[in-house]
């Protein structure tokens, strides 16, 4: 599915917050945004997902669905949310259900069978740790990275064709960090999924996205080729890490 | 910095973090309707003092018009503690932000009880007091007399905030102890309302006049409660500051109920699990269930054994009552507890509409309540069936879809669990709650003065069922104005969540 995005902007009173031409990433890609604090990276998603209102612009999602061709405007039609999974923050959390019910809760809605659900769970028995499957705690009383990890599986449980995550690797452990890096990139080359993902950590954005598109009061302002880790470079400099 | 400028200081960021509250900060309307609504309650204590005052001029027989006043202190004590709930956080509570920082838990503690003492807030009854006092006291018995008066009930009203302070406490220690001031407060109410003679009318009457005539006794007496509620307060809170500080939930819950039997209803299903598990683990939404009981129980209870309520006004009022409270309780605020996890709901598909009418549902099956609690009146003929079937079904096919109107316009979060109350009901769910409650009764009665007895009711049913069975029709409607205002709500859920 792709993902076009069309002279959005978006301002909150004077500052403007997201203002770009065009950007297009492509069904199958996966892009990592990146930018310091008030970029916009956060506003973008919020933009993508229909979250808040675009002061001008579009965002059209553009693909095949099963065997039908779409072209769909997020914001005119709820289609897209069959096929889009996202978690930017503990607000997509229901946070008085446990992991499980939370899970078998978006498994349901997603017509997720209970076996294919612990088949998925299976998957992230390693992320998962020991700390959320099987457990009578409600989401509300979990860690901060384990509400992270409840949120991104949450996301992928949907099996989506377009998944959005903002800051993924926040509040996770070395390993668990470690664990969603490589859980991305299968999902990305087992599936085709068009993968969005914002973080402040470069060396991971780096690792895992083909992509990545560096933003700043708004703007895009690199559009980075990364296929051969080329853009390590162009970052540290712009971020002044070597300094 | 000396302790009297740490205490300006204190007081400064206590103030800034009233004016700016998420719930006024994001809409300016709002705060200029609380103001509104401030003056107005003002005006009415106003005229109220003065109409009591005009009206108690005569002395009866031989007994001032302020005395019979004054015998209703308690009465104005017992209000006065319990709106308390809505505004009034503890000390404990505001502490927190203090935690970390260079200042002395025990300089901390003073300064907020010394404020909760000194708040204009303990000042509000005056504006019933006052006018009252000038007319019934000031003018026949002198200014000085009347400054004693005055003096008196503010002590008594501070009192009454550091008896608040502490039950506040020990009700976030746990939720059951909100029944420790019901149980005392219902022991004085049946104490002054059971017997012929009103035992505790004397001694107000004669507190309060002792005031009026100076005597150093009262003021005592009153001064050495409010320092042990002082001290019993600054204990209690000090060893709460840490448990409010370091506040974390049980971290399991005893039973995970699934409610399997709900799988058949697919996606819908899904939705009223998710709304019986919203009333179960949230406090909040909890507690209103369990006050609304305990509310329809108690005017049931009242009229079944006293004459009280046996006029034809209440009588359709405590009907009605039963049949709505339930559902306005959380459908005036509907959406309001949603606005915590609203991007989760928004990101699939129909979701809000499902939501809605998993509600709708849910509320529907309360409906089996109240002719449980009804029935002894029914038996004993104080009610009759007719009205109840009437009210069931105008509930479930008018007055919800009424309610369900605000899920378009309802816009702020409200926390889950906060503890006991911290609903922010604004001026429109106000409004509604007005309507929800007095203009269904005025129907009922011009539907039963023009058909007659069971037609006016059968009226009434037959309204409902039209609700019922359009259900989905105006579900949708409602799902479709959301939607259309999803962006605007979204908003304001955002910036008033964990306010």
């Amino acid at each position: 599915m792709d993902i076009i995005v069309k002279d959005l902007r978006k301002t909150f009173g004077e500052k403007v917050a997201v203002d770009i031409n065009e950007l297009t990433i492509h069904s199958g890609e996966m892009l990592g945004l990146v930018g310091n604090n008030g970029a916009g990276k956060s506003t973008l998603f919020r933009l993508i997902l229909d979250l808040i209102k675009a002061d001008t612009g579009t965002v059209h999602m553009v693909g095949k669905d099963g065997e039908n061709s779409v072209d769909i405007n997020v914001a005119e039609t709820e289609e897209w949310k069959d096929w889009t999974g996202a978690f930017v923050d503990e607000g997509f959390l229901i946070d008085y259900l446990t992991p499980d019910e939370y899970f078998q809760f978006i498994a349901r809605l997603t017509d997720t069978s209970n076996e294919q659900l612990q088949e998925f769970l299976s998957k992230f028995e390693h992320f998962m740790a020991d700390e959320l499957a099987g457990q009578k705690k409600l989401i509300r009383t979990l860690s901060a990275g384990n509400k992270q990890k409840v949120g991104i599986m949450a996301a992928m449980l949907l099996k989506p064709q377009v998944l959005i995550l903002d800051e993924p690797f926040n509040f996770l452990d070395p390993s668990s960090q470690n664990a969603i890096k490589h859980l991305l990139k299968k999902y990305n080359e087992e599936t085709g999924a068009t993968i969005l993902v914002s973080s402040h950590n470069l060396q991971h954005t780096v690792d895992i996205c083909p992509r990545i598109v560096l933003l700043e009061h708004g703007k895009v302002i690199h559009d980075i080729d990364n296929k051969e880790k080329q853009a390590q470079t162009i970052l540290e400099n712009y971020f002044e890490i070597n300094d | 910095m000396n302790k009297y400028q740490l205490y300006k200081l204190i007081c400064k960021n206590a103030d800034l973090k009233e004016k700016r509250h998420p719930m006024f900060d994001k809409n300016r309307f709002m705060k200029f309707l609380m103001i509104f609504m401030w003056l107005y309650y003002a005006a009415i204590l106003i005229f109220m003092g003065v109409v009591m005052a005009l009206g108690m001029k005569n002395s009866y027989n031989g007994v001032a018009g302020y005395h019979v006043f004054d015998g209703g202190l308690i009465y104005l004590l017992i209000c006065d503690f319990w709106f308390r709930f809505i505004l009034q956080e503890t000390p404990a509570q505001q502490a927190q932000p203090y935690a970390l920082l260079p200042v002395r838990r025990s300089f901390l503690m003073n300064v907020y009880l010394t404020r909760s003492g000194l708040a204009w807030g303990n000042l509000y009854w005056f504006f019933l007091l006052v006018p009252f006092g000038l007319i019934a006291i000031a003018i026949p018995v002198g200014w000085i007399a009347f400054f004693g008066w005055l003096l008196g009930w503010w002590l008594l009203l501070v009192m009454n905030g550091y008896a608040y302070l502490f039950c506040r406490a020990l009700c976030l220690k746990h939720l059951l102890w909100v029944l420790l001031p019901a149980a005392i407060h219902g022991g004085i109410l049946a104490l002054m309302l059971l017997p012929d003679k009103n035992p505790l009318d004397m001694p107000c009457t004669i507190l309060m006049n002792d005031f009026l005539h100076w005597k150093l006794l009262p003021f005592l007496f009153v001064g050495t409660i409010i320092a042990v509620l002082y001290w019993a307060n600054y204990k209690l809170q000090m060893g709460m500051v840490h448990d409010e500080v370091g506040k974390k939930e049980e971290k399991e819950i005893k039973h995970a109920t699934q409610f399997n039997f709900l799988n058949r209803y697919g996606r819908l299903g899904e939705y009223l699990k998710l709304e019986v598990k919203q009333r179960m683990r949230n406090k909040t939404v909890k507690m209103s269930f369990f006050v609304g009981l305990g509310f329809m129980i108690f005017l049931s209870a009242i009229s079944y054994f006293t004459p009280a309520y046996d006029g034809s006004f209440m009588r359709s009022f405590i009907c009605l009552y039963n049949y709505i409270v339930l559902g306005m309780m959380t459908l005036i605020t509907i959406m309001c507890y949603e606005g915590n996890y609203i991007d989760g709901l928004m990101s699939r598909r129909e979701s809000i509409l499902q939501l809605l009418t998993a509600k709708y549902y849910f509320n529907v099956l309360l409906l089996i309540i109240p002719p449980i609690i009804l029935l002894p009146l029914m038996i004993i003929g104080k009610m009759s069936v007719w009205m109840n079937i009437g009210y069931f079904f105008f509930t479930a096919g008018v007055l919800y879809p009424l309610l369900f109107q605000l899920a378009v316009y309802n816009d702020n979060t409200l926390p889950m669990n906060a503890k006991l109350t911290s609903r922010q009901g604004n001026t429109t769910q106000q409004i509604v709650s007005l309507v929800i409650l007095f203009l269904p009764i005025g129907f009922e009665k011009a539907a039963t003065a023009l058909l007659g007895d069971p037609w006016g009711y059968i009226l009434l049913a037959i309204m409902g069922i039209i609700g019922i069975v359009s259900h989905r029709y105006w579900l949708r409607n409602v799902y479709t104005r959301f939607m259309a205002r999803r962006y605007k709500n979204m908003e304001g859920f955002r910036a008033s969540r964990n306010s």
